[in-house]
């Protein structure tokens, strides 16, 4: 046995989840979104933005399946494509979410003292606002297009990770081997590369799953008020926007993407739930 | 006790709105789009004028035979009138005894001043009443107007918004010599049956009828006009009696509406159109090849057949059907992208990218947008949407600050020049009109001369010579003719349609049963 440590940390905490009824379901949902995501150009039946104005708003039938939207545009392909647009759109909140967060909240509690407590007020400052605002603030002010609303849904995330990777660094650094290291004469970006945020990973990972469907879903809604993807993009929450004109007699319309953004959101939800129970030490050893 | 007003306030606060709908003195109706400003000396907008219009008197007034409106008109403030015998001295004799809200009266003289102040503002409605040389109050009660050269729909063109008679006493509220333009934005003074006694930015604006209108007095008490941006909230309230009249409905909801048994649909044939401003200013666009090209990239049938189901027409030229002066046999581009991208070859315009703005204005432009966008991808030009209000929209469109905008347009009397000076003479650029900032020596000239002439086969002549000059330079993409559809409530009584009215009501006949 001479695996990795990490892998063998792994193939453990894989095999905890696999115990774990939620996480297998949310791992489900997660992993069939993903295949429909990536499979989108094989599965989709239509070109998602090709317009066919004599079909337009039939109800779900064995040519289309989900129906058609107002242009006659098919809502199964769209919402297909959609997956692709809004896993991206999550994964890269979370990654520029997450790195900027994880930076600043190692650097802030490695120093701990005034830098701490003044990055740490800023960070409140952001935390105060409910983040759904200040993500549609920061948006209008960008200006409407899907890289705005990312980069407005990743500002309003990155406290969360500042504050949770800080409260880890904070204990981390009292760490004998901390101590041991700066004797060795590391310097402070080693000790904050190499034992710092390590040691903080476990966490954010969770939180990252945690917070993937909330990412989704704030991108989801400033796509509905027209702030994020634009037309023809289809973009789940823009599509029940337009789809919400027609939901009296269309049910199909804003239902279906709408059903997407449940189920995805939720996926992920329970997933990092369960993620989170897994990585916890005391429960698993 | 506290408990029960508390409780008994919230409950009324929760069915306000619907309190208001059934409550037989007031009328409510539910538009689009909030409006944009008060004065009837610078709105071109019927949407302002369903405001500013009622609370107004005019000289004349449009006729209504057998429950129709028509486009002759009859005496209003002007008890009669003559005219010279070569058409350009009228003499008109006011009516005693109209007064203002402050008891100023209506005279000679606050007509001259209200139709002066107009021409002085020289905005869109100073171009309605643009034939006038000269007025002189000859005495109290009579006013002469010499006109500059004999002009076949001045009557009808005294009956339109702007030609409404404003107190003379506003000029006190003007401030640097604005005519009182700051005041009348938001103001109203005036004789007409209504008064605006609230406006709300973005919820509603309500009028009040005045018990002692010397026309009689209005059978309402309040008319509230409601914006509300959705088509399906319109239906909804209009469904649920929260409102009594719903406007622009998406015609894909109609079938519904006409299927309740509370909700009457009126369809009438209307001379409103829709087109396409392509600001003919902007580098990329004033190139009339690029133009053409955009004209041959969309699928008018498409939007008639399916967006519209039929209720409409594709424009052929810029009169509308039912008009004189309409040209069945000028040159109408249909969709042909071989074409269009040829043109944009030519023109060195391969790559080009364009933003589109409008606002929800009409419930159909979203549907509109989106095809015109796919439509202008078949032909390589990336078009980009940008949806405003229709406030914001407008100030764009005046500022000449936009590539491509959707527009809605409706004569107010029934004459060619509403569309072919309107739309072309260089002079009205921007909101008055001209809203693609077209300049072509030859069809100034051409339009100018028509508006001249009382020879209706002469102006006619030069009018066809300018459509055809018209077409090939494309400064807008003509998409459509469409039928005005107004669904009310069955309890709703004495509404009169007149297409030289599009959206604006006569709340002073309407009564609810």
């Amino acid at each position: 046995m001479s695996a990795h440590p990490l892998l063998r940390e792994l193939k453990l905490t894989l095999r905890i989840l696999a115990r774990n009824p939620s996480a297998l379901i949310g791992g489900a949902v997660i992993v069939l979104m993903v295949l429909l995501a990536l499979g989108a150009p094989l599965l989709a039946p239509f070109d998602p933005v090709k317009l066919s104005l004599a079909e337009r708003l039939s109800a779900p039938g064995a040519a289309h399946f989900f129906g058609t939207d107002e242009l006659g545009r098919d809502i199964f392909s769209r919402v297909l494509y959609g997956a692709r647009i809004s896993l991206s759109i999550g994964l890269l909140v979370i990654t520029v979410a997450g790195v900027t967060g994880a930076l600043i909240g190692a650097t802030s509690g490695y120093f701990g003292g005034r830098i701490d407590n003044a990055v740490m007020r800023v960070m409140d400052v952001v935390l105060s606002f409910p983040s759904l605002v200040l993500a549609l603030a920061l948006a209008a002010a960008m200006g409407p297009s899907l890289v705005n609303a990312i980069l407005a849904t990743a500002f309003v995330m990155i406290p969360k990770f500042a504050r949770l990777v800080r409260g880890e660094a904070l204990s981390v650094r009292e760490l004998p081997f901390v101590a041991a290291s700066r004797v060795a004469g590391a310097g402070h970006g080693f000790i904050i590369r190499r034992h710092i945020l390590p040691n903080c990973l476990n966490s954010a990972i969770v939180l990252a799953t945690l917070t993937l469907g909330d990412a989704i879903l704030i991108a989801a809604s400033l796509s509905f008020i027209g702030l994020g993807a634009q037309p023809p993009t289809p973009e789940w929450g823009a599509m029940i926007a337009s789809g919400r004109k027609f939901l009296m007699d269309q049910w199909w319309y804003a239902t279906f993407p709408g059903l997407f953004i449940l189920v995805t959101v939720i996926g992920f939800n329970i997933f990092g739930d369960a993620l989170r129970d897994v990585l916890d030490p005391r429960i698993r050893r | 006790m506290r408990f029960w007003t508390i409780l008994c306030c919230l409950v009324l606060l929760l069915v306000g709105s619907t309190v208001y709908a059934a409550d037989k003195d007031t009328l409510v109706v539910s538009v689009s789009s909030d409006i944009h400003t008060l004065d009837p000396g610078v709105s071109s907008d019927n949407y302002d004028w369903r405001q500013i219009y009622p609370c107004y008197d005019r000289l004349v007034k449009y006729k209504v035979e057998n429950g129709k409106g028509s486009t002759e008109v009859e005496p209003m403030a002007a008890e009669s009138w003559t005219v010279s015998p070569d058409g350009l001295t009228w003499t008109f004799k006011i009516r005693k005894g109209i007064t203002f809200d402050d008891g100023t009266a209506l005279n000679a003289e606050a007509v001259r001043y209200s139709l002066d102040r107009t021409l002085a503002i020289a905005k869109g409605p100073a171009d309605n009443i643009g034939a006038i040389a000269t007025m002189k109050a000859v005495d109290d009660y009579t006013l002469q107007i010499t006109l500059k050269n004999p002009y076949g729909p001045f009557l009808q063109t005294l009956a339109t918004d702007g030609a409404s008679i404003v107190n003379p006493k506003v000029a006190s509220h003007a401030v640097d010599k604005d005519l009182a333009q700051a005041f009348l934005a938001e103001h109203v003074d005036g004789s007409g049956p209504f008064k605006v006694v609230e406006w709300t930015r973005g919820q509603r604006c309500v009028l009040e009828a005045k018990p002692k209108y010397w026309g009689g007095a209005p059978k309402l008490k309040k008319v509230i006009i409601r914006f509300m941006s959705e088509s399906a909230d319109r239906r909804m309230a209009l469904e649920q009696g929260d409102v009594d009249i719903a406007e622009n409905i998406l015609i894909d909801q109609i079938p519904a509406l006409e299927k309740n048994k509370d909700i009457v649909v009126n369809r009438y044939p209307s001379q409103m159109v829709e087109y396409v401003y392509v600001n003919c200013q902007n580098t990329k666009l004033s190139d009339a090849r690029v133009r053409q090209a955009l004209s041959y990239a969309v699928d008018y049938k498409g939007i008639i057949d399916h967006v519209l189901q039929g209720n409409g027409v594709q424009m052929r030229g810029p009169i509308p059907e039912g008009m004189w002066g309409h040209r069945d046999d000028v040159f109408q581009y249909t969709r042909d992208v071989a074409k269009a991208k040829e043109l944009l070859k030519a023109a060195g315009a391969e790559k080009l990218e364009l933003t589109l703005i409008y606002s929800e204005r009409r419930a159909t432009w979203e549907q509109i947008a989106l095809i015109m966008q796919a439509n202008l991808a078949d032909i390589g030009v990336k078009l980009n949407l940008e949806l405003m209000s229709n406030p914001t929209l407008r100030d764009k469109i005046d500022k000449a600050d936009f590539e491509l905008c959707l527009g809605a347009w409706s004569p107010d009397f029934a004459d060619p020049y509403m569309f072919m000076n309107f739309w072309f003479d260089s002079k009205n650029a921007g909101l008055p009109g001209n809203r693609s900032f077209y300049k072509n020596d030859k069809v100034d000239e051409l339009v100018r001369k028509s508006a001249t002439l009382s020879d209706v086969a002469e102006r006619k002549k030069l009018y066809s010579e300018a459509q055809d000059i018209i077409m090939k330079d494309a400064p807008y993409i003509f998409l459509y003719q469409i039928q005005t559809i107004v669904p009310l409530r069955k309890n709703v009584k004495g509404y009169v349609f007149n297409p030289m009215l599009e959206s604006m009501y006569n709340f002073e006949a309407i009564s609810k049963e």
